[in-house]
């Protein structure tokens, strides 16, 4: 129901399924005359889209509504996932020092707001369970991250971390902020591995299963997390109570819809089951190196978290366990120590 | 009214146009020096600015934010008020066991001088016109083998503000300013400082002048969330734009610090305190007395401003006649009293003590008052007041900013100390989750949890004064009646509507 910033997310996959030809290879093969019309079809279709979007993303009575009443429930949920252990052997609850790397961070509802945790000295107490040293944001939509850092401007202690570096918006994709870490080969897994916590907010659903892989994408995801490290993400589930929610109800004409004609697409939807599925394999895929595979032992320490969220008009989100297949949910992977 | 306005409207307005609409308020951009920022600064040092102020000091979690207060009066000696044992300011306020629970938690009310506070057990609350009654207490609630509870406490407002300035004084210093004596000159919008600084061209910038004397350079801070906690003529609410509706009661309240005889039957318990209220709806309102430690109590009489001249041009025995006479007298009685000409043979006293051998008296009247603090009798309009909206982007409105409602409930500062609480945990709930303070997303979850709240209440007291106001023996009086006496009998209703007053 509430995700926008996705779509973004999903074209650069498709470009990026290009310049990789080790994901390429992952996904069925199909006709490049007819991959190429639907990649600028599609785009052309994306653009459009967002730049309707673009100028209302932080109007809080905006088409992004949904979306900003969700973003206190993603603080609890990693709070959450992080009460059950972190990257540290001991963890401080007082310390700030978790390292955050947001996927398609869209405008920076998500991204902002937890760079608004960071402490205003490194060595200052957390104010927050969610404990940030650092947010990294990455989108590949320009107009978004454009407009993310001029929105970031106008809250001076946010402001204050983007100056010092505490605080990153890159307009760039996942594979490229993986691949910027140059070195030995052999070195390279653990340059990659460089963040505490990897989030991944609405976007699972607007990646199209037919035309780019969400395994690909969820397993570099993993390469960019530290062992012990959190990857969480929510999305929606593909099921009949969700088809009535999200594209009948969601998606009706004011006053009863509350997200844009034409933001999801009922097929693209994941179920929890798949998404724990390509992750037990993207955690092996994870740890390949050129010489070795990754074995079933990478996904022995993993944990799997799963919880649903309801939207109520008039009262807001609210977790309710058990309703992961009735639409948005919430997931969370961690990767073994 | 900016943002919601823009959302309604913007499938009726043309893209070129929408960025029109919201720039009113950047018109005003001053020079581009930068202010001093500030997370909350509360405009207005009264009982509900104080009470936030002390609300973010006493939560770990707000403790840490950069906050500001300014206030016209003197802090210090609002600090240092002091008045003997025996003397009782006017203005008093009843604080219900929600507010009180509130004070405690902050921890406000250790600050406050016992001594000086005083609990009432049961509230007695009659019909001049009918003699239909119906009494408040907790009897149906607790077990009669237990202390009464309080309906509520009365304590001076002098008495709070020094205990939650105490209570701000206890927290340290640090990151706290308390801009006392001082006016704001002016608010107006930030400016963009570019390309290094940030955008602060939705924040509020408050100039603040120094009260008295000597010129002074004025000092700019910005405000990440602007509280307007300045009363009925709220500057920050005309900065917001935001409207307000209401209307003029025509009435005027007169307070008095009253000294009582005793009571015929002593009360059981003897810690027991008893509240009177009686409606006059020949004169225009009802008229209450509210103890105060020490046999004292409060006046508050709510009448037409004739009515409030003549009892304030009355010596000091003829208003004491007429306060007895006001809770024993028929209406007839007491509008012919209220007429007599102060300069006749017969004084007030004498009139009531004839007067009073023909009446039947009612059953729990009040102990006779028996002498006027000096200098304690004065008056103040009665209003109506509901701010259109709590909260714009940056601003947040609390207590009579927001609110002013008939004084015949005692609810007004109970209002504004909830509304204080709420914003207070809004805050709290902002800063964990790592929303902007000032952003309406965080500021709706206040305004959605207080404005109905306010609406009812205010509702209610207006209800109540145009129902006994309404005077002789019509239908209104007899419905008036019944629903008094249906109330009365039935538990359970009369415990809903105690616990709804009491803000559960």
């Amino acid at each position: 129901m509430a995700s926008l910033r996705g779509r973004t997310l999903a074209r650069a996959l498709r470009s990026t399924k290009q310049l990789r030809p080790t994901i390429t290879s992952l996904t069925p093969p199909m006709n490049p005359t007819h991959q190429t019309r639907t990649h600028t079809s599609v785009s052309a279709d994306e653009l459009s889209h967002f730049s309707g979007l673009a100028s209302s993303w932080w109007d809080p009575m905006g088409p992004s509504r949904i979306l900003h009443l969700m973003n206190p429930l993603r603080h609890e949920f990693i709070a959450s996932c992080l009460s059950e252990g972190t990257t540290e052997a001991n963890p401080d609850p007082t310390s700030a020092n978790l390292h955050y790397l947001d996927i398609g961070c869209g405008g920076g509802i998500f991204a902002e707001s937890l760079a608004r945790t960071i402490p205003s000295t490194p060595q200052s107490q957390a104010p927050t369970p969610t404990r940030a040293a650092s947010m990294t944001a990455v989108d590949p939509s320009t107009d978004l991250i454009n407009m993310a850092r001029e929105h970031a401007r106008m809250d001076p202690a946010v402001h204050a971390h983007l100056q010092d570096g505490r605080f990153r918006y890159l307009n760039t994709t996942l594979e490229d902020v993986l691949e910027s870490k140059t070195g030995p080969v052999v070195e390279q897994a653990q340059a990659q591995a460089q963040y505490d916590v990897v989030t991944l907010f609405e976007v699972l659903e607007h990646i199209d299963p037919k035309t780019s892989s969400p395994l690909g994408f969820l397993s570099n995801c993993l390469r960019a997390l530290k062992p012990g490290g959190w990857l969480i993400g929510s999305t929606i589930s593909r099921t009949l109570p969700s088809f009535i929610l999200n594209q009948v109800i969601a998606e009706a004409p004011w006053p009863i819809g509350v997200v844009p004609r034409g933001t999801h697409e009922w097929s693209k939807f994941v179920n929890p089951p798949e998404v724990k599925g390509w992750l037990q394999e993207g955690l092996m895929r994870a740890a390949d190196t050129p010489t070795a595979r990754g074995g079933a032992e990478q996904v022995k320490g993993m944990q799997w978290k799963c919880v649903g969220a309801i939207y109520i008009p008039g009262f807001g989100w609210k977790m309710v366990p058990g309703s992961e297949d009735y639409g948005n949910y919430f997931w969370a992977v961690r990767k073994g120590v | 009214m900016r943002p919601i306005s823009r959302a309604v409207l913007r499938p009726y307005v043309c893209q070129t146009c929408r960025h029109g609409i919201g720039a009113g308020r950047r018109r005003f951009a001053s020079q581009a020096d930068s202010p001093d920022l500030y997370d909350v600064v509360c405009v207005g040092g009264g009982p509900a600015g104080l009470g936030l102020m002390a609300a973010l000091r006493a939560s770990p979690i707000t403790s840490k934010l950069r906050v500001a207060l300014i206030e016209t009066q003197d802090l210090t000696k609002a600090q240092a008020w002091n008045l003997e044992p025996t003397q009782y300011s006017n203005r008093v306020s009843s604080l219900t066991p929600s507010s009180v629970a509130f004070l405690r938690q902050i921890g406000a009310y250790d600050h406050l001088d016992v001594d000086r506070v005083q609990d009432y057990q049961d509230m007695q609350v009659w019909d001049g016109q009918t003699g239909s009654r119906i009494s408040f207490d907790w009897s149906m609630e607790t077990s009669p083998f237990e202390d009464p509870r309080a309906v509520a406490t009365m304590t001076e407002n002098a008495n709070l503000v020094r205990a939650l300035l105490r209570r701000i004084a206890q927290s340290g210093d640090e990151n706290l300013s308390l801009f006392s004596n001082s006016t704001v000159a002016s608010i107006e919008t930030g400016s963009d400082l570019k390309p290094e600084g940030p955008d602060l061209s939705a924040w509020p910038i408050l100039s603040i002048k120094p009260t008295g004397p000597g010129e002074s350079t004025p000092k700019r801070i910005a405000a990440r969330l602007l509280v307007g906690a300045d009363g009925i003529n709220s500057p920050v609410r005309s900065f917001a734009d935001i409207s307000t509706h209401g209307w003029d009661y025509g009435r005027h309240g007169i307070v008095a610090t009253l000294a009582l005889g005793d009571l015929d039957i002593p009360p059981f318990p003897a810690s027991k305190r008893t509240a009177y209220q009686r409606f006059l709806p020949a004169l225009g309102g009802p008229i209450a007395l509210l103890p105060l430690p020490n046999n004292n109590a409060t006046l508050v009489w709510s009448t037409t401003p004739e009515n409030a001249a003549y009892l304030k041009s009355l010596s000091t025995p003829s208003f004491l006649a007429m306060v007895n006479a006001a809770f024993r007298l028929d209406m007839t009685d007491l509008s012919y009293m209220m007429g007599m000409s102060s300069s006749s043979d017969i004084s007030h006293q004498d009139e009531l003590t004839w007067r009073t051998k023909h009446t039947v008296l009612p059953s729990q009247i009040p102990p006779p008052a028996t002498a006027v603090q000096e200098g304690t009798v004065a008056s103040f309009p009665l209003r109506f007041r509901h701010a259109a909206q709590y909260v714009s982007p940056r601003v947040a409105l609390v207590g009579d900013a927001a609110h002013v409602i008939h004084p015949l409930a005692g609810q007004g500062l109970n209002l504004g100390l909830a509304d204080v609480a709420s914003l207070s945990k809004t805050i709290q709930y902002a800063v964990s989750h790592g929303m902007d303070v000032g952003d309406l997303l965080t500021l709706e979850r206040y305004s959605s949890e207080r404005y109905l709240p306010n609406a009812k209440i205010g509702g209610a007291c207006d209800l109540l004064h145009k129902m006994y106001t309404v005077p002789g023996e019509g239908p209104v009086a007899w419905a008036r009646s019944l629903g008094l006496g249906v109330v009365d009998r039935l538990p359970f209703v009369k415990s809903f509507l105690m616990k709804n007053a009491e803000g559960y």
